[in-house]
């Protein structure tokens, strides 16, 4: 059963603050520089938030950009001061979290990062604990918007994937929808009237969303036609011929997850050493530069090969469904404007689609 | 004939020695127990385990690898070279190539290095059972070919005849030289050695891998040829190999990437949906050739 | 601090670069004459003070050290030379860069002490150690606090008039391009990329290509990024005045060739800050139409119309553009609008001039903790040539860590900046591309700013065979005025 409520908008400082009670708030706050950007941070009394869909995606919370796995120090032996053991201190700690006024594509990505991290032949320790701890209060998206395309990879503008609460805008607030046990017992915790009486605002609200969507293209032949598209060199090399080969699709995904890990430090030294994970981002040329030299990607067409294939061939393959929520952010964010959507549907042999969509040169104008 | 399901093909999951720790990214502690310098290169490092119940329980398959932790420095992959039935120790045959590599070259005997493994497929030796095995080995390569030939050696009565052709760049660059007399004398193994520039003191083949392999010419039937070197030779092997006849699933190979995690999922060792860290580093031609040509 | 007496004061952290033929001897002969000096120092002993690299400097000061000093053999007495000449360059470059980070200038000096010099070294040494106390221990970056006080920014107005003149060019160019296309393997333009509004990169090969060419004060990219991996081909390129700067920057440190290079110039009127028109545009659907009528572009999305003006809404780096045509070109478009004397300062370093040294740690803090670490800014530099073999990314040097604190990503800023000391031409690429708007043009912007005070003969990008400023010396230098000691 479904827990309805319904939050008003003068009572969302109250019931960030009912959260923060338990736990560490993440809520979307724009930040002002050469252009305005969302990220999200802690919520504390007072921060000036907003519901605006966040530049940066909200996967640090269950992946930081940089974690220690473990530190490591050589100390002297308890029984013979003149030699030394390793201590290794892998202790690892999940702060209990919820996000607040994240989009439906953000909280797929989290559903995209929970198969490698949690089903694979290897659980992820650090991403379990913290997935474990984590609590998703999606904000369902009013319109669909010019960069992104949910709905051709199977989400939508209120799809409930990764979410524990969908929050839908409707006339004086949100009204708040139960999806998990998790975001039911939330709800039911809160002091946030019944919204059972406002459910035929949220559902015309949600249709509005829908039908503001244009068609999509029908993406199932997508693995089996990017497999095909594999060596054609001169395929990738058209689409590539822009990229500058910098990290801004890889870290602005919410459902990129490949990483790196270093050592720092020097464990004889008083401050010890440690073992880092960061994010690793696949266009760049070192991201599998053997150290002998052999690269088996070393042109930047070969890369983008591989973060294509990834998202809509190989990753469905392993797990049957895109990793890839939709959300464009590859495509603002790129510095010289690549747009995957145009990648996607011309290795599709779809150009006449995306013209339809806008993503080249044709007007859309409705 | 028992044949186990290895390597995972796509898209099975094969059951294999677990780690035995719980977090796959925090270390075994162990000590450097003996180096021995096999080429102005190449080092092989002997560690034991620190916990004696975990070195004397440890098992591992032929062909499986393991993630060798300098601390500071790093980690890197590197197949172990020891065979399984070598309880005392694990071995690491590394070539000296980047930061890892050197830090590894860099250790004493008593110094505490982490140990993560084992990792990986193995060779599927159980489908050979009955049939000869041609085992070629490139440089560095020879690593994974030692431990799955001493295993089989030691298991002979198994298979039918048993070949190695090894070659290097220059005598000097030949590992493994303690083994070396040992392989060439004994009788149930046919050892040939290779340079591809001989000097005076060579009595042995010279010439690259693939065309002494050629002149070579071992008979495809009831064979399988195992691999293991750097990329370009293989990729010409291969060619050979299938010239005389072998065909794709007789050809076994062993394959480097780079890997950081070595538990399929840090995302960067893959070749297709194929991750060499967990779906390999042990494939079969047949295999290779049904996913992207991206070596 | 500097309250304490000096019995009783605790030892602050010094870092002393000292050249092993003079100053390390010059130390020494101290030493030996039991000269008494300060005890806050830690030498660390250089080949020479031209191995000093600026990056050294400022990592310990970042990292703790209240004062670094660098000394080496006097100008013409270097034992290599000419090595102490560039230092000399360097590090007066980084002196005056200091200040921009938050770092107080007098942590920082250089100075020459023979190995002779004995009672010299113990002026210097003393004396620095004294300048160091009285300033106190050094605040720590990741201890700044948020920026306490809004700053106006302070309003500029531009050298040229800003329009959308160049836009009539684009019938002559796409002529001129046609007529060379056969003889080109390429010509790199611009096009429409999602929507009108937002212009992306073209490649053109074929006369279809060339249909797409777009160009105006949306054709915000600098092409020539893409000019070294194409060496070798025969390859055409539009440029904006910066945009050509790059190229002959390029051309200057030879990494590309000039017979591979044809330049098609179009005069600039000035370009839109395509975050500024996005931040406005907000969340919108369908662009239906994107029309520029002189000054005024005018964006319908979702039936709403946006008026932008080059005036309100041109990119920072167009208000005191001085090249609005390519200095080097084969072709050229329109005509460049004349620009007016003086200099202005660009608007974000005039807000950073504002702010006290602290207010300026706490702006950086601030700013660069939402960086992610794309590296989108160095990708997008037309300058930032070492590619796969950034120092940012190496390991041998090991001058940054993956760690995500605003530290370390502020080091990198400060990495990319002083390698493009001399060279920067202040394209603005760096910012454009940033896509969490860190304003880190400013820092490259002060540079340019201290290397025209130092070198007011030279500009990047301007001339092809002139030599850039880090890259010579001159036994006298008429604009650095070394400090007595």
């Amino acid at each position: 059963m479904n827990c309805y409520r319904f939050l008003a908008k003068d009572a969302l400082s109250a019931f960030l603050a009912f959260l923060a009670e338990r736990e560490r708030v993440l809520v979307p706050v724009e930040k002002n520089g050469a252009r305005s950007s969302v990220v999200f941070e802690e919520w504390h009394e007072g921060l000036p938030f907003t519901m605006l869909k966040s530049t940066v995606p909200p996967k640090a919370a269950v992946l930081p950009q940089c974690e220690v796995l473990f530190t490591c120090r050589r100390v002297p032996d308890e029984g013979d001061q003149n030699r030394h053991v390793m201590v290794l201190d892998d202790t690892l700690t999940a702060q209990p979290t919820v996000i607040v006024a994240t989009r439906p594509c953000d909280a797929r990505g989290f559903a995209v990062l929970d198969r490698p991290y949690l089903n694979g032949l290897y659980q992820d320790p650090y991403y379990a604990a913290r997935r474990k701890e984590l609590t998703v209060l999606t904000l369902t998206c009013p319109t669909g918007c010019e960069s992104c395309f949910c709905h051709w990879v199977g989400g939508g503008p209120s799809s409930p994937e990764g979410s524990d609460v969908l929050l839908t805008e409707i006339e004086g607030g949100y009204l708040c929808q139960s999806v998990t046990e998790k975001g039911r017992s939330l709800l039911e915790r809160s002091a946030l009237p019944d919204g059972e009486d406002r459910l035929a605002s949220m559902q015309e609200a949600r249709k509005k969303a829908y039908q503001s969507l244009g068609r999509a293209p029908d993406l199932k032949t997508a693995p089996q036609r990017i497999s095909e598209r594999f060596s054609d060199l001169d395929f990738w090399n058209r689409w590539t011929e822009a990229c500058i080969s910098c990290g801004a699709c890889t870290y602005f995904c919410p459902t990129c997850y490949c990483f790196t890990i270093t050592d720092e430090g020097d464990p004889a030294h008083a401050e010890g050493g440690r073992r880092l994970r960061s994010w690793d981002n696949c266009m760049s040329s070192l991201f599998t530069r053997e150290a002998s030299g052999h690269n088996p990607r070393r042109k930047k067409a070969e890369r983008m090969r591989n973060r294509i294939s990834h998202k809509y061939a190989t990753y469905p393959e392993n797990w049957g469904v895109f990793s890839c929520s939709g959300c464009g952010r590859c495509v603002s964010n790129c510095p010289t404007g690549i747009d995957i959507r145009a990648i996607l549907l011309s290795a599709l042999g779809k150009e006449e689609d995306m013209i339809s969509h806008g993503t080249q040169s044709k007007e859309t104008g409705q | 004939m028992t044949t186990i399901t290895n390597p995972r093909m796509p898209h099975g999951i094969t059951p294999r020695p677990l780690l035995p720790h719980a977090n796959a990214y925090a270390p075994m502690l162990a000590t450097v127990h003996e180096i021995i310098e096999e080429s102005p290169t190449i080092k092989s490092i002997r560690v034991v385990l620190n916990d004696d119940e975990a070195q004397r329980s440890f098992t591992f398959e032929p062909g499986q690898v393991g993630q060798l932790s300098v601390f500071g420095a790093g980690e890197a992959t590197f197949v172990i070279s020891s065979p399984p039935s070598e309880k005392r120790f694990l071995q690491f045959s590394v070539m000296l190539a980047g930061e890892v590599t050197a830090a590894i070259h860099r250790l004493s005997v008593g110094e505490t290095v982490g140990v993560r493994a084992p990792l990986g497929n193995f060779f599927p030796y159980k489908d050979w059972f009955g049939k000869n095995v041609f085992f070629i080995a490139g440089g560095i390569g020879i690593a994974p070919i030692r431990t799955i030939m001493l295993h089989v050696l030691e298991h002979a009565e198994n298979y039918g005849s048993l070949h190695l052709l090894f070659g290097a760049r220059k005598p000097g660059d030949l590992a493994f030289k303690q083994d070396i007399p040992d392989w060439l004398t004994r009788s149930d193994l046919d050892c040939t050695l290779c340079v591809d520039r001989a000097d005076e003191s060579w009595s042995h083949k010279t010439g690259m891998v693939p065309s002494v392999l050629e002149e070579l010419a071992p008979q495809p039937e009831n064979t399988v040829a195992v691999l293991c070197g750097p990329p370009v030779m293989i990729k010409y092997t291969i060619e050979t190999l299938e010239k005389l006849g072998f065909s794709p699933e007789h050809i076994i190979t062993t394959l480097e990437k780079r890997m950081k995690c070595g538990i399929g999922i840090c995302g960067r060792c893959n070749i297709g949906g194929l991750y060499v860290c967990v779906d390999g580093p042990v494939f079969s031609w047949k295999t290779l050739q049904g996913l992207p040509n991206e070596l | 601090m500097s309250g304490l007496t000096q019995g009783e004061r605790r030892e602050l952290r010094i870092v002393g670069f000292l050249c092993n033929w003079c100053s390390y001897g010059g130390a020494d002969t101290a030493g030996v004459a039991r000269a008494s000096q300060p005890t806050d120092l830690r030498i660390i002993r250089v080949p020479c003070s031209g191995r000093v690299d600026p990056l050294f400097v400022v990592k310990a000061l970042l990292n703790g050290a209240d004062g670094v000093l660098v000394s080496g053999c006097h100008p013409r007495d270097c034992h290599y030379g000419t090595g102490n000449f560039y230092a000399r360059r360097r590090l007066e470059v980084l002196r005056r860069f200091l200040p921009v980070l938050g770092i107080d200038p007098k942590r920082f000096s250089y100075t020459w002490v023979s190995a002779s010099e004995g009672q010299r070294w113990q002026t210097v040494v003393t004396r620095f150690t004294e300048e160091i106390h009285e300033l106190g221990p050094a605040p720590r970056f990741m201890d700044a606090g948020p920026l306490e006080r809004e700053i106006e920014q302070p309003a500029s107005s531009p050298l040229h008039s800003l329009d959308s003149a160049s836009l009539e060019s684009l019938a002559a160019l796409k002529q001129a391009i046609a007529s060379r296309l056969p003889e080109l393997d390429l010509v790199l333009g611009w096009q429409e990329g999602r929507d009108k509004a937002h212009l992306v990169p073209l490649f053109i090969r074929t006369p279809e290509d060339l249909d797409r060419l777009a160009i105006g004060p949306l054709a915000v990219h600098n092409l020539a990024v893409y000019l070294p991996e194409l060496k070798g081909r025969k390859v055409g390129i539009v440029v904006k005045g910066c945009d050509g700067r790059s190229v002959v920057e390029l051309l200057q440190e030879k990494l590309i060739s000039r017979e591979d290079v044809e330049i098609f110039a179009v005069a600039c009127h000035g370009t839109f800050d395509t975050g500024r028109i996005d931040q406005a545009l907000g969340r919108y659907q369908h662009l239906e139409s994107v029309r520029m009528d002189g000054k005024e572009l005018r964006i319908t999305c979702d039936g709403r119309e946006r008026h932008f003006s080059l005036e309100n809404d041109s990119s920072t780096k167009c208000l005191h553009c001085k090249t609005p045509l390519s200095p080097l070109s084969d072709h050229s478009f329109g005509s460049a609008p004349s620009v007016g004397e003086g200099d202005s300062t660009p608007p974000d370093l005039a807000r950073l001039d504002a702010m006290t040294l602290d207010e300026r740690r706490a702006f950086w803090r601030s700013q660069m903790e939402r960086c992610i670490r794309c590296y989108a800014c160095r990708n997008a530099c037309p300058l930032c040539v070492c590619r796969d073999h950034c120092i940012s990314d190496t390991r041998e040097p090991h001058f940054t860590t993956q760690e995500s604190t605003a530290k370390e990503k502020f080091f990198f800023q400060i990495i990319h900046s002083l390698h493009l000391a001399g060279r920067c031409t202040g394209c603005g690429e760096c910012q454009r591309s940033c896509p969490v708007g860190i304003p880190i043009l400013a820092l490259r912007e002060h540079l340019i700013r201290v290397t025209d005070e130092l070198f007011p003969e030279y500009r990047a990008g301007m001339t092809v065979d002139a030599a850039a400023p880090l890259l010579t010396y001159s036994v006298e230098e008429p604009h650095i005025q070394e400090r007595e000691w």
